[in-house]
């Protein structure tokens, strides 16, 4: 009995022991499980994005995201659709831009769209369109539209602010777009048209296309007292001319609608387009209407329109006044007669320079190698030439100019033919080499440097200026190719290079423009032209001088007088000849937006100026009077219009985002941004992917989301759950094993 | 007594139950990191032979964009777009909002420890890891720098791209043989290599 009292007494401190190991099992186990359900609980939960914001799962397909300061959040990005309204009459024309801003996103947006222009457009107006009131835009010097803009921004308002970057290049803002919100903003500019070689030329840029902007340079200078650095940045507005670019495989955006009516003061002949598939309707013998067939098209290349007179109806003479309060503005496009018996120019020197940067990639690099090789082919025995491939390298291919023998241009025309688009677009160094020429003063042969390139550059006034400053006895022809090439820079190079310039769209236009090229090069150049306008006019003329015209080039000129009437009188010297003609003012037509083409014309010309070294804060005086007078957008000036009344909740932030632009048709993006372009050191910084990076900037940040910029990214969690998963699951196992050895002990002792 | 046997031999066999889930998880998550790389490897021959957005299989939401090789470790691994979590279970993630990988900037590329990146450890200054795109490039980059930052203050910037414009940072968990999740992250930095 004692002995069984023992062994009971001994059981039951068995059991309670017993059960406590169980106790303590169930609760370690229960912690184990716990612990599983809250790592299972515990997978990354996100957080929602501020105000306006999505992220990539949010949105639906065909949405363009922006990347914001906050990581995983984007902001839809704000659309523009465009509409262009020309008028065309004789020489000059009228556009009517229409851009329609709209605004995908929740929130309240500004919407900044960068966009080009012609480059010798004259912007005049601006129209803001909400509901059905028409909002008239202001000209102000810039800063202080800047200041109106800015303030209208804040307080809520509807406002739309015009800033010229480049005198091809314009921004449009527009502030407080509301959610799902369009805003209509119009604007208009007068041009005068390109005649050449027979034809009138229209070209509406569609597209900015992405810039290459040098690096800016330090230069250690010494002085007595020490050293110190100076610092010159080529391009000092480089984040004004940046927009995101899409990857072709995100599609299109931006869709224009384009519609031109022609009426050319001539009977027409043929009406074509280069660029995109047009429709003509023909109305009486001079006049049509043209619009795109497609109706819509995505704006990722330039517009261009050519229109020539019928046979035998050749216009030699357009002659156009508008009179104003302050007098009368003329402007006169004479094509010389009986020039073209000229003999043959003498020998040339002819130096080629090839862009081979990554913009040029795709088709762009074969029409530029495919112009080259026939231009090379063209050259005679007794010319001279040589060739330069530049990107941020360059490559000479002969030490100086070579004989034009056979086995030369062969030689040449193989070095061509290897030719690769890769890398930035340093064109400084490559200009100087051309333009450096050994024999200044060799009267026997021409110096003709050709130059084939997109122009894509930032840093065009830096280029003009060493053109202007190393042209010497040279001449300088630039050839536009692609299909957005930088017209602005085009033009301008070709202007201070005293040469003319062409442009090149597609692998079927290489031979026939080349071959106007050719004219060009090989005809002698009509010098020393000159205007006289009546003396009783009092007039002020523009371009003063008038630049050298060459083979099927026109003269254009625009005069201010006080008086009309009178004779003009033309003349020039053409290969040793008197070339001279009159024209009679009285027989001048009324046109309208001849006063803008005058004002422009004074502007660029006084820009010009500054090439020639003339004193920048005096030119700056100077083109902010003539643009503010003619109510012009210029450097100096903007347009700016404001919504009377408030339109955002103060309490709701405003996002701002730029519209992201197509990349130019027939570009290779992996060239452009990098991709396969060797970094250097020294041009470390020269790819230009910025504008990808970072594209929005909220204008109130929200207080939780924002990343600290000092403390970097935030990393993303690095390792599996394997590990715990094998832990816990083994201590499971274990334990299980633990409490069915105990069990059977437990068994096997209450059966003995 | 017998009530006590059988609800303790219910409650182990629950145990079981559930420590073999947790084994066959544990085991499953290396598994499917491997098989993944199989199939990325389809879609990385197809993406190089110039197919868009070609998925290693019909549903994926992920795309490769890169592959990576260590050659004196004899690694390899396709890299994804994007580090999300769903992205990483199957591979190394190219974080948005970074560069792209040879493009100027840092590119960071991350992976979790257990998997992918185990090799990260191994890594030494000099080390040579060469990178090719989708488009066909290679790049080859030279370690400089190994360190181990809090996951909030990596003080990577992807718009700085070291003193050569292009930098690619792989990242993973630290401690390598770590359990827990850590706040800590291993971070291997390496710069364009002008002569490779």
């Amino acid at each position: 009995m004692r002995r069984l009292k023992a062994s009971s007494k001994a059981h039951d401190l068995r059991v309670t022991f017993r059960s406590a190991q169980i106790f303590l099992l169930l609760l370690l186990s229960t912690i184990l499980l716990t612990a599983m359900a809250v790592r299972t609980r515990a997978q990354p939960q996100e957080p929602s994005c501020a105000q306006g914001l999505m992220r990539k799962s949010e949105a639906g397909t065909g949405t363009l995201l922006l990347r914001t300061a906050v990581p995983g959040c984007y902001l839809p990005a704000p659309r523009v659709a465009a509409d262009f309204d020309i008028d065309i009459a004789g020489p000059v024309a009228r556009t009517r831009v229409t851009q329609r801003f709209e605004n995908p996103a929740e929130g309240w947006v500004e919407g900044v769209y960068l966009f080009p222009l012609p480059e010798n457009s004259a912007v005049d107006t601006l129209k803001m369109k909400i509901g059905d009131r028409f909002i008239e835009g202001q000209i102000k010097e810039r800063q202080t539209a800047r200041r109106i803009y800015e303030a209208a921004k804040a307080e809520g308002k509807k406002a739309s602010l015009v800033e010229q970057e480049r005198p091809n290049v314009f921004t449009n803002s527009v502030a407080n777009i509301g959610p799902h919100e369009t805003i209509v903003v119009q604007i208009e500019y007068q041009e005068s048209l390109r005649y050449d070689s027979g034809r009138f030329h229209l070209r509406v840029p569609l597209v900015v296309a992405p810039r290459y902007n040098p690096v800016p340079q330090a230069t250690l200078v010494q002085y007595r007292e020490g050293s110190q650095y100076s610092v010159f940045d080529p391009v000092p507005d480089r984040e004004r001319l940046e927009a995101p670019v899409l990857r072709p495989e995100e599609g299109k955006v931006n869709p224009v609608s384009l519609e031109v009516r022609l009426e050319a003061g001539f009977p027409l002949g043929a009406i074509t387009s280069d660029s995109h598939a047009i429709s003509v309707v023909r109305n009486g013998a001079t006049g049509a209407a043209i619009a795109l067939t497609q109706g819509e098209e995505p704006a990722d290349r330039d517009f261009t329109l050519t229109f020539a007179p019928a046979p035998g109806s050749d216009p030699a003479v357009s002659l156009l006044k508008e009179t104003k309060s302050d007098g009368n503005y003329y402007l006169a496009l004479i094509v010389p007669r009986g020039t073209e018996t000229a003999a043959r120019s003498r020998p040339r020197e002819a130096v080629f320079i090839l862009d081979n940067s990554g913009s040029m990639g795709g088709e762009s690099i074969r029409q530029a190698k495919a112009s080259l090789l026939l231009a090379l082919d063209r050259l005679q025995p007794a010319d001279r030439f040589n060739v330069i491939r530049f990107d941020d390298t360059m490559t000479q291919l002969f030490r100086t100019s070579v004989d034009a023998t056979p086995e030369n241009v062969s030689y040449a025309k193989g070095f061509v033919s290897n030719i690769e688009a890769r890398g930035g677009t340093v064109m400084l160094p490559a200009l100087l080499a051309a333009l450096s020429d050994p024999t200044p003063n060799d009267r026997s042969r021409l110096r003709q440097v050709i130059f084939l390139t997109d122009g894509a550059v930032g840093n065009e006034s830096q280029l003009f200026t060493a053109i202007d400053e190393k042209l010497g006895r040279s001449r300088l022809f630039t050839v536009g190719i692609g299909s957005a090439p930088n017209s602005y820079f085009m033009s301008g190079a070709a202007r201070a290079g005293r040469g003319t310039y062409t442009y090149i769209s597609s692998a079927d236009q290489v031979q026939p423009r080349m071959a106007e090229l050719f004219a060009k090069l090989e005809r002698p150049v009509m010098t020393e032209l000159s205007a006289e306008w009546p003396d009783a006019l009092k007039g002020e003329s523009w371009p003063n001088p008038l630049p050298d015209l060459y083979a099927g080039e026109p003269v254009l000129v625009t005069l201010k007088g006080t008086d009309s009437g009178g004779v003009l009188t033309l003349s020039g010297n053409i290969a040793g000849r008197q070339w001279r003609t009159t024209l009679d003012l009285s027989q001048a037509r009324d046109a309208k937006g001849i006063e803008k083409l005058w004002a422009r014309s004074k502007i660029a010309a006084i820009d010009e100026s500054r090439v020639q070294g003339a004193d920048p804060a005096q030119i700056d005086t100077a083109i902010l009077a003539v643009a503010l007078e003619h109510h012009l957008a210029s450097r100096l000036t903007s347009l700016v219009a404001v919504d009377v009344t408030p339109s955002r909740p103060e309490n709701l932030i405003l996002s701002s985002a730029q519209v992201p632009l197509n990349l130019p048709a027939g570009w290779d993006f992996g060239k452009v941004f990098g991709g396969d372009t060797p970094v250097r050191q020294d041009h470390a910084q020269l790819n230009v992917p910025d504008s990808l990076l970072t594209t929005v900037m909220l204008t109130k940040a929200p207080p939780a989301a924002v990343q600290p910029n000092d403390a970097g990214l935030v990393l993303p969690q690095g390792g599996t759950d394997a590990r715990l998963l094998l832990i816990i699951g083994l201590i499971l196992l274990g334990l299980a094993g633990v409490l069915l050895t105990r069990e059977r002990i437990a068994r096997a002792g209450s059966r003995q | 007594m017998t009530r006590h046997t059988t609800l303790l031999r219910r409650f182990a066999l629950i145990l079981i139950g559930l420590g073999a889930v947790s084994v066959g998880s544990a085991l499953y998550i290396p598994a499917k990191a491997a098989l993944a790389q199989v199939l990325l490897e389809r879609a990385w021959a197809k993406a190089r032979a110039g197919e868009t957005s070609a998925r290693p299989w019909s549903w994926a939401d992920i795309e490769p964009v890169a592959e990576i090789e260590v050659p004196r470790l004899h690694q390899r691994v396709i890299v994804l777009e994007g580090a999300s979590g769903a992205a990483m279970a199957f591979g190394p993630g190219h974080m948005e909002n970074t560069a792209a990988i040879g493009a100027r900037g840092t590119a960071v590329v991350a992976a979790h420890r257990d998997t992918q990146f185990s090799f990260l450890g191994e890594l030494k200054q000099g080390d040579i890891i060469t990178a090719v795109t989708a488009d066909g490039v290679q790049k080859s980059f030279r370690v400089v720098e190994t360190r181990v930052v809090r996951a909030d203050a990596s003080a990577l910037d992807p718009e700085d791209g070291g003193p050569t414009g292009s930098r690619l940072a792989l990242v993973t968990c630290y401690p390598f043989s770590g359990v827990l999740h850590s706040p800590l992250r291993y971070v291997v930095l390496a710069d364009h290599d002008n002569r490779g």
